[in-house]
């Protein structure tokens, strides 16, 4: 491995690293903008080349290039971000779909702190994201504030919930965790009916949405002389916020308290022996997720500008437990794909909307039959590569792979 | 005081509807140590599959020739066909897949396969009753709506009579069910082999018990029990959505736990218990209805935190 050929070498990987992150954004796009069928047959073959490049290896090879050239892959996906908007310019329900696609891989993120990493299904991620939600409506709507300020008191309330509810985790597990949180999600639905102040079944419409140094977020700009949707500017937003998340959820998933959350999940007794604080990072799950949720909650009200308890049933919830299962449990980018792809099957059978729970629920019983660990399971953590450390042995394993 | 016993009464009706939703969950969990979360489901699909038997059955005249109480008995058996059919479809495809998978794959899938079936009975429901029995639908008060709208059950208990005689044969039929099944448990060779099972299944599998069969048989019980406890469900609400599977899972799953999820008949106290606090709090508080079921659900949570093992139940010690 000397350094005349590591430099070709390294070139021709941050080709490919390029040419395939804008590939992923194409194909992403073509996904959303093609009609409903053209648009299913596309997505039934991509996840079937990327199951045959799992099988071959690729897909391992495809991170290890990715960790490798992270800064630059990095780069290219903000490129195609900000260019995002531009593409999907003219079409408002296109837009639309993509805005939600991006609020609910937010949800799901958090949701997999509690599923994924630590094994604690929480059946009340949509509970969560209306509680987001609300405080944000009430914060804007009622008492006619910034919405900056809604999104703020959209964590700290999370904060508290996932705080509280918690709590009682620390002394249940299994299937007592999993009715708790049940009961949790159906009491919440049951509350915002009931409550007055919230609005009742009618919930509350004229949620101010976001702006940016004056200039509101969900309006119609022209640039370039290409007239934007409304809601462009919203997604770009949305994406820079997914992208924050992302970014720490991948920190925490190579953190520590990533590495505590998995050891509880196999097995907590001895997690607690190896002095892991169980407590801590039980509670800390909870809340990071909690928040996660929350602030998909308060970006989703900000969206459609009015919340109504429909919106955060248990049905909701299991929409989202159905997302994180398809994409990968523990896997950050599993978890985004899940979200993405779950998102547009739904909008695509709109005219079969009938069938939507159906859908989840067939496909939900036949990955945990099929594949359980997902469209784009987890992957070993590879740290040598991820901290620069012995570069040289990584180049020969990966030279010998090759 | 009138007020009072009418709560009473209310209550010990609601009760029984949730104490054999439970008893299904706790069946099945003592067997298979996994809590099949589509039993709510499977109880409103047996109600349901009584309504069509009932759509049909009515159509081809059986009714006026043979007498109310054997009609009604074919129904419940029916229905009880039906959820058996459901029930061992449930373990051959959500629990028998996932044996040596963690435990919350099993909860993940049931509950999955509850909202297939729950979905199936909203789509579906309608068309196929329709298809049998467009005469039945014309000529009696039976007409059959949308599958998402709700249905109205037909009154098949002492139809004509009161409606507390009525609501007695209701807490009648709990009571001897609940006799039957204490005595199916506690006297017959098979009941104790199911117990068996329940507290060891190594050591059955050494005293020569099938346990294969046993749990089979254990998922057959169990559903006839849910099937009965789908057709008091209907009889307590006279209309029945088919939505209404996922309350009455979360509820009869409270109330196992709430009285011990490893003792069947903890059962019985946890749904009584939920009953009471839910149609108390609708009665004496005022506006307090939408929040029965908040109340209920505050209880569980409370149970749970500090005393997990139940009502009636040993406390788990954990064991590394």
């Amino acid at each position: 491995m000397d350094e005349t050929k590591k430099n070709p070498r390294s070139a021709n990987e941050s080709l490919i690293v390029v040419i395939i992150t804008v590939l992923i954004f194409v194909l992403a796009l073509s996904a959303l903008k093609l009609p409903f069928f053209k648009s299913l047959i596309l997505i039934v073959f991509c996840v079937a080349g990327m199951l045959v490049a799992e099988r071959r290896g690729l897909m391992e090879q495809l991170f290890l290039l990715y960790i490798r050239h992270r800064k630059l892959a990095c780069l290219i996906c903000a490129l195609c971000v900000l260019a995002v908007p531009m593409v999907l310019a003219t079409d408002r329900y296109v837009a639309h779909i993509a805005v939600m696609a991006v609020i609910y891989a937010m949800v799901c993120l958090g949701l997999n702190f509690q599923m994924g990493s630590t094994n604690m299904v929480n059946f009340a991620p949509a509970a969560f994201m209306g509680i987001g939600a609300y405080s944000l409506a009430v914060i804007t709507g009622k008492m006619g504030m910034s919405p900056w300020f809604g999104m703020l008191m959209a964590v700290i309330f999370c904060t508290i919930a996932g705080l509280v509810i918690g709590l009682p985790t620390l002394r249940t597990k299994g299937y007592y965790l999993s009715l708790v949180t049940m009961a949790l999600q159906l009491a919440f639905t049951q509350l915002i009916k009931n409550i007055p102040y919230l609005g009742g079944p009618n919930g509350i419409a004229g949620v101010k949405t976001f702006d940016l140094f004056g200039l509101p977020l969900y309006k119609s700009y022209t640039v370039f002389g290409v007239k934007l949707v409304p809601q462009a500017p919203y997604l770009l937003f949305c994406l820079i916020i997914l992208g924050v998340l992302i970014y720490i959820a991948m920190r925490v998933y190579l953190s520590r308290s990533g590495l505590a959350l998995n050891a509880i999940a196999q097995d907590e007794v001895a997690a607690d022996c190896l002095g892991i604080d169980v407590t801590r990072h039980k509670l800390f799950a909870f809340v990071i997720g909690s928040i996660f949720c929350g602030i998909g909650g308060a970006l989703y009200a900000g969206l459609i500008g009015f919340v109504g308890p429909t919106d955060f049933t248990f049905a909701r919830s299991l929409v989202f437990i159905c997302m994180v299962i398809l994409g990968g449990m523990d896997s950050v980018m599993g978890v985004v794909l899940g979200a993405f792809l779950l998102t547009v099957i739904t909008e695509k059978l709109r005219d079969f909307s009938d069938y939507a729970q159906l859908v989840y629920a067939l496909i939900l019983i036949v990955m945990l039959i099929a594949r359980p660990c997902g469209l784009l399971p987890k992957r070993v953590r590879n740290y040598c590569l991820l901290f620069n450390r012995d570069l040289k042995e990584v180049d020969n394993h990966a030279g010998s792979t090759d | 005081m009138d007020f009072f016993l009418c709560l009473v009464f209310n209550a010990i009706l609601l009760g029984c509807t949730y104490t054999l939703v439970a008893i299904g969950f706790s069946l099945f969990f003592g067997v298979m140590n996994v809590v099949v979360f589509c039993c709510g489901d499977i109880a409103v699909f047996g109600a349901f599959s009584m309504m069509g038997a009932y759509a049909v059955v009515y159509s081809t005249g059986i009714f006026e020739v043979l007498p109310f109480a054997v009609c009604v008995m074919l129904l419940l058996l029916i229905g009880a066909l039906f959820c058996t059919v459901l029930c061992l479809c449930v373990y051959r495809f959500s629990i028998k897949p996932f044996e040596k998978a963690s435990d919350l794959m099993p909860l993940l899938s049931t509950i999955a396969l509850g909202t297939v079936v729950k979905e199936v009975l909203g789509l579906f429901f309608q068309p196929i009753v329709n298809a049998a029995s467009t005469a039945a639908a014309t000529d009696t008060a039976m007409t059959v709506v949308s599958g998402r709208n709700p249905q109205a059950f037909p009154t098949l208990i002492a139809p004509g009579g009161s409606i507390d005689l009525r609501n007695i044969i209701v807490i009648a039929v709990t009571v001897f069910l609940l006799l039957a099944l204490y005595v199916f448990l506690n006297k017959t060779k098979t009941g104790l082999s199911m117990q068996a099972v329940s507290q060891n299944k190594e050591l059955s599998y050494m005293v020569g018990i099938n346990v294969f069969k046993t749990t089979v048989l254990t998922f057959v019980v169990g559903s006839i029990m849910l099937a009965i406890g789908g057709f008091l469900i209907g009889n307590y609400q006279t209309i029945l959505s088919f939505d209404d599977g996922a309350m009455y899972g979360v509820k009869g799953f409270a109330a196992a736990v709430v009285g011990g999820l490893r003792n069947t008949f903890g059962a019985v106290i946890g749904g009584m218990l939920l009953a009471f606090v839910e149609v108390f709090v609708s009665g004496y508080i005022p506006g307090g209805t939408a929040y029965a079921s908040i109340c209920a659900f505050v209880i569980v949570v409370l149970f749970i935190i500090f005393k997990p093992e139940g009502i009636i139940g040993d406390k788990s010690i954990e064991k590394v």
